[in-house]
């Protein structure tokens, strides 16, 4: 959690899946890539859209509205990959993050900020680093850091009676 | 300047440590080996040399008493015993403390290194010596007042052949100030006696100086006992005369060059000195030198692509000249970061030594293959792992001296470390002639960690794997070296990380032996390029044996079982169209990739085999570790990314899902009939 | 004109200085890493100095001074040895075995240059 002074704003990138409006801190963004191809890796959950070639660098791709349960949609003309820098156990990782689409980057005072609700949210509070008030609506601040840490995967193949690595 | 010298001197310094440790610990096994008791002396020598070059004292001065006790037993004083290669020992992991704090490091208390001397000083029965530091030859300062001399020089014959030059001397007795130089000739012998290269001549020179009798000295220091000079304080001051130089001053040494060799160092000295057989590169050079070859191999695949879309000639030609030297370029670059295994297998040979007498053990550690080469990088990472293994061996797999004897076996365990070369891996195996593995005890631990169930059927190999399961540990009592349960699976996720394969093998009683297979290098390989609907996927082609089509008829032949008769020899397959769920349409006659696996042929079916492609390895990232069968992944001519399959892990997973279909089968079938069924 | 010396020494730190403080003042130096590769070197061409240190593998100091000095093309070079204080009779053995000279390590880059200056002029 970013314990900033009164005066420090911080700016974040807002991004829709289906209809409703996420952010990220725009600290996390390195940039934003239309769609283009995505190789599929088998033998891996369905929120695992692939991988694809960033600059000659192998990057996998999210598809975060499956992350969350989300109903799926076909992919529209504004569908996107943020791609974002993920910190887990001192590593940083680049992966990208599927979107419908990419909004504004808001600036947001640390009033303007509520801590996430127990319940109504329908994610992983721990998901959720804020609420960010934005005219009549709200979105949702992703902290990315623990949306993307719980991604080792269970590869298919695996059975219950012999659960070795 | 003086700080690029130091740091040279601290990497020579490092070397020489290494070796140092080597040498003694081969010495302790060798003890009357001359030439170890030479290394080990040249070692502590050089080192005390350079580092009091570079104003390294208390390196130099301790280093000084080592060399002293060393050189007792050089010359047999002083006997080579196990109490002196300890001392030895400590005395160079001091030395490497001290080169440390040279480095920056918080200096420790000195403590140690007056008790190392002291401890050598007992073991020599010496007095204490005062380690003494060459004194300072200078020149001694002008005093002033001048004073006039008479010298006597009368050269050796022989002198020319130590390649002296009297007249160099002569130049020098110059400097000092106003010379009379009066030569004798009367030592010339007659033309028909006389030999060029000696000496006939002698000299008498009056000087009048300033800088004393010592400078005089000082001009003479080489000249040695053969010739002689004598020098005379003259108490009359004589007036400064014309210098007179001596006739027949010609020596095959070309003398009288006074303006020599103070050329500034221009353009003329473009030469590199020819000495230097091996350079020294930083890590961080060779590793751009590899990624720039790589982005190279990558690119050339499209220009060859490109090319041949083309159709044109001489473009072609071109693209396979490109491919050609790119090839020899990646070959070099490749071969630039492989090292011999040696070093490392050095490491562990002081490891095992330290452990053996910490846990009161008798252990020896052979090796094999010290010039095996692989990758830097390779090296580095199988380090930590292979110093587990060691570990482990040395903790639970050799027994104490009294239960090997007990047990029948000599009291001194073995630990047996080789590598080799196989194909484009390279093969490491750790085998001890210990305890074993029980496996009863195995099965039943994982049993109890919920790791398998009861009465599962498992194969010797696979009870053997649960040791690299997470927080697996047999250990009756946990030592503080291996520690808890840290070793094994820490152990296979550095191999797997280096993309390599762990086995083990075990006889409960006789011995353990732990199998690593790692690639000789991490950066590109040689692949086989295959397509399956419009994925595409990459094998290392060092593993491929054949292609054979796999036509409906095959299929429909093998009645549901998977396997096909390849020239008389039944072969399984895996169909990876299906394991992977690619959808589309499947074409109707399929192609086998037929590679050899665990030293089995299994086959692989894909629906087009493209061809032979350099694949330039990209980590997937950790989010994919967990993914069977895909190690990797590599960007194609095109853009797009093709994965790289991890064949072993395929093959693996299938044996272990065919496995579970069985037995999930047969519990079906037995309870349809009504069978009083066993525990699953 | 440019004098070339041959330095010979195991210590790669020790040759670099040497190497360094020679080159600095015109010399050329050309380097060995023990006896054995002094005297390919000297094989290739012929220098004017030798600087060497006595104790080094493959060929110590006192073999390379005999092997310059059975060399007719090398017989009259100056050799100056790299000694350390304790070496009072390796130094013996080194005149014996034809050098010109010596040198006590640690020395300072003067007291190098001065000794090179001497010999060679």
């Amino acid at each position: 959690m970013h314990e900033g002074t009164v005066t420090e704003t911080a700016q974040y990138l807002t991004f829709t899946l289906a209809e409703e409006v996420f952010a990220l801190d725009i600290g996390k963004v390195r940039e934003v890539l239309d769609f283009t191809g995505v190789t599929r890796v088998p033998r891996t959950p369905e929120f695992m859209c692939g991988v694809i070639n960033l600059r000659g660098n192998v990057v996998p791709v999210v598809d975060m509205r499956r992350k969350f349960g989300m109903s799926v949609t076909e992919k529209g003309v504004n569908t996107c990959i943020i791609i974002i820098e993920v910190t887990v156990d001192y590593e940083t990782t680049v992966l990208g993050a599927m979107a419908d689409s990419v909004q504004e980057v808001l600036d947001l005072e640390p009033d303007q900020i509520e801590p996430p609700p127990r319940i109504g949210t329908k994610l992983n509070i721990e998901f959720i680093r804020g609420m960010g008030k934005r005219d009549e609506g709200f979105v949702m601040i992703l902290d990315v850091d623990k949306v993307f840490s719980a991604d080792e995967l269970v590869a298919y193949g695996a059975d219950e009676g012999l659960k070795l690595l | 300047m003086m700080e690029h010298f130091r740091q040279t001197f601290r990497e020579e310094a490092d070397e020489l440590l290494a070796e140092l440790e080597l040498s003694l610990l081969e010495l302790e096994q060798n003890p009357a080996e001359e030439e170890l008791i030479d290394r080990v002396f040249r070692a502590m020598h050089t080192l005390k040399g350079s580092s009091a070059m570079f104003g390294f004292d208390d390196i130099a001065a301790f280093s000084h008493e080592v060399e002293t006790v060393l050189d007792l037993v050089r010359d047999g004083k002083t006997a080579v015993t196990r109490e002196l290669i300890r001392l030895t020992l400590l005395a160079r992991d001091q030395v490497k403390v001290m080169l440390a704090v040279t480095a920056g490091a918080f200096p420790a208390a000195d403590s140690q290194a007056e008790a190392i001397v002291a401890a050598f000083r007992e073991l020599i029965g010496a007095e204490a010596t005062a380690a003494s530091l060459p004194l300072d030859a200078s020149r001694p300062e002008d005093s002033g007042t001048a004073m006039t001399y008479i010298i006597s020089f009368r050269p050796d014959r022989e002198i020319f052949k130590r390649g002296l030059n009297p007249a160099q001397l002569l130049n020098e007795l110059r400097e000092l100030g106003a010379c009379r130089i009066t030569v004798l000739t009367d030592g010339i012998p007659l033309l028909a006696d006389l030999d060029p290269e000696l000496c006939y001549l002698q000299w008498e020179i009056i000087l009048t100086t300033t800088h004393g009798v010592d400078a005089i000295h000082d001009v003479f220091m080489f000249i040695g006992e053969e010739s002689s000079v004598e020098i005379e304080a003259s108490h009359q001051k004589e007036p400064a005369a014309e210098e007179m130089t001596g006739k027949g001053e010609r020596s095959p040494a070309e003398p009288a060059r006074n303006d020599g060799g103070q050329e500034a160092a221009g353009g003329r000295e473009n030469q590199e000195p020819l000495g230097i057989s091996s350079i020294r590169v930083a890590s961080e050079k060779l590793d751009h030198l590899v990624n720039l070859v790589g982005e190279m191999v990558t690119a050339q695949a499209r220009l060859s692509q490109t090319a041949m879309a083309h159709n044109d000639a001489g473009l072609i030609a071109l693209a396979e000249e490109i491919e050609r030297l790119t090839t020899g370029l990646r070959d070099t670059a490749l071969n630039i970061r492989m090292l011999p295994i040696g070093g490392t297998f050095s490491r562990l040979r002081r490891l095992v030594h330290d452990l053996s007498h910490e846990l009161g053990k008798e252990v020896e550690l052979v090796t094999e293959g010290a010039e095996t080469e692989l990758d830097k990088t390779v090296i580095e990472r199988l380090a930590d792992p292979l110093v587990h293994l060691i570990r482990n061996s040395v903790d639970h797999g050799i027994e104490s001296p009294q239960a090997r004897l007990a047990a029948g076996k000599a009291s001194r365990g073995t630990i047996r470390l080789t590598a080799a070369h196989a194909g484009d891996s390279v093969l490491l195996s750790l085998s001890d002639d210990g305890a074993g593995i029980d496996r009863e005890l195995l099965r039943a631990k994982g049993v109890a960690k919920g790791l398998i169930m009861t009465g599962a059927e498992l194969s010797d190999r696979e009870i053997l794997n649960l040791i690299f399961a997470p927080g697996f540990s047999t250990a009756v009592q946990v030592t503080n070296v291996s520690g808890r349960g840290v070793g094994m699976d820490v152990v296979k996720k550095g191999v797997d990380e280096l993309r390599g394969a762990i086995g083990i093998v075990s006889n409960h009683g006789e011995g353990t032996t732990v199998t690593v297979r790692v690639p000789l290098t991490l950066a590109i390989i040689e692949s086989l390029l295959v397509r399956i609907g419009s994925d595409c996927f990459v094998l290392p082609l060092s593993l491929v044996e054949e292609c054979i089509e796999l036509t409906r008829l095959d299929i429909a032949r093998a009645h549901g079982r998977q396997l096909v008769n390849v020239r008389g020899t039944i072969i399984p397959y895996i169909p990876l169209r299906e394991r992977f769920g690619i959808s589309g349409e499947q074409p109707e006659i399929e192609q086998i990739v037929i590679a050899e696996v665990d030293g089995k042929r299994v086959g692989f079916v894909v629906d087009h085999v493209i061809g032979e492609h350099q694949t330039v390895i990209k980590s997937i990232g950790r989010m994919f570790r967990e993914v069977q069968g895909i190690s990797g992944a590599t960007i194609l001519g095109d853009g797009t990314v093709a994965l790289i399959l991890d064949v072993q892990q395929l093959v693996s997973a299938e044996e272990i899902s065919e496995r579970q279909k069985l037995a999930s089968e047969t519990m079906f079938m037995e309870k349809g009939d009504n069978i009083c069924m066993k525990e699953q | 004109m440019n004098r070339t010396i041959l330095a010979v020494d195991d210590s790669a730190s020790i040759r670099m200085m040497v190497s360094f403080t020679l080159k600095e003042k015109g010399y050329r130096v050309i380097e060995a890493q023990d006896g054995r590769e002094g005297l390919a070197k000297l094989k290739e061409e012929q220098v004017d100095m030798v600087i060497t240190d006595l104790n080094m593998p493959n060929l110590d100091g006192i073999g390379l001074i005999r092997g310059i000095r059975e060399n007719p093309v090398s017989k009259f070079t100056p050799i100056i040895m790299l000694t350390t204080e304790s070496q009072d009779t390796r130094k013996h053995e080194g005149r014996q075995a034809g050098a010109s000279g010596w040198i006590v390590k640690p020395f300072r880059p003067e007291q190098l240059l001065a000794v090179v200056k001497k010999v060679l002029g």
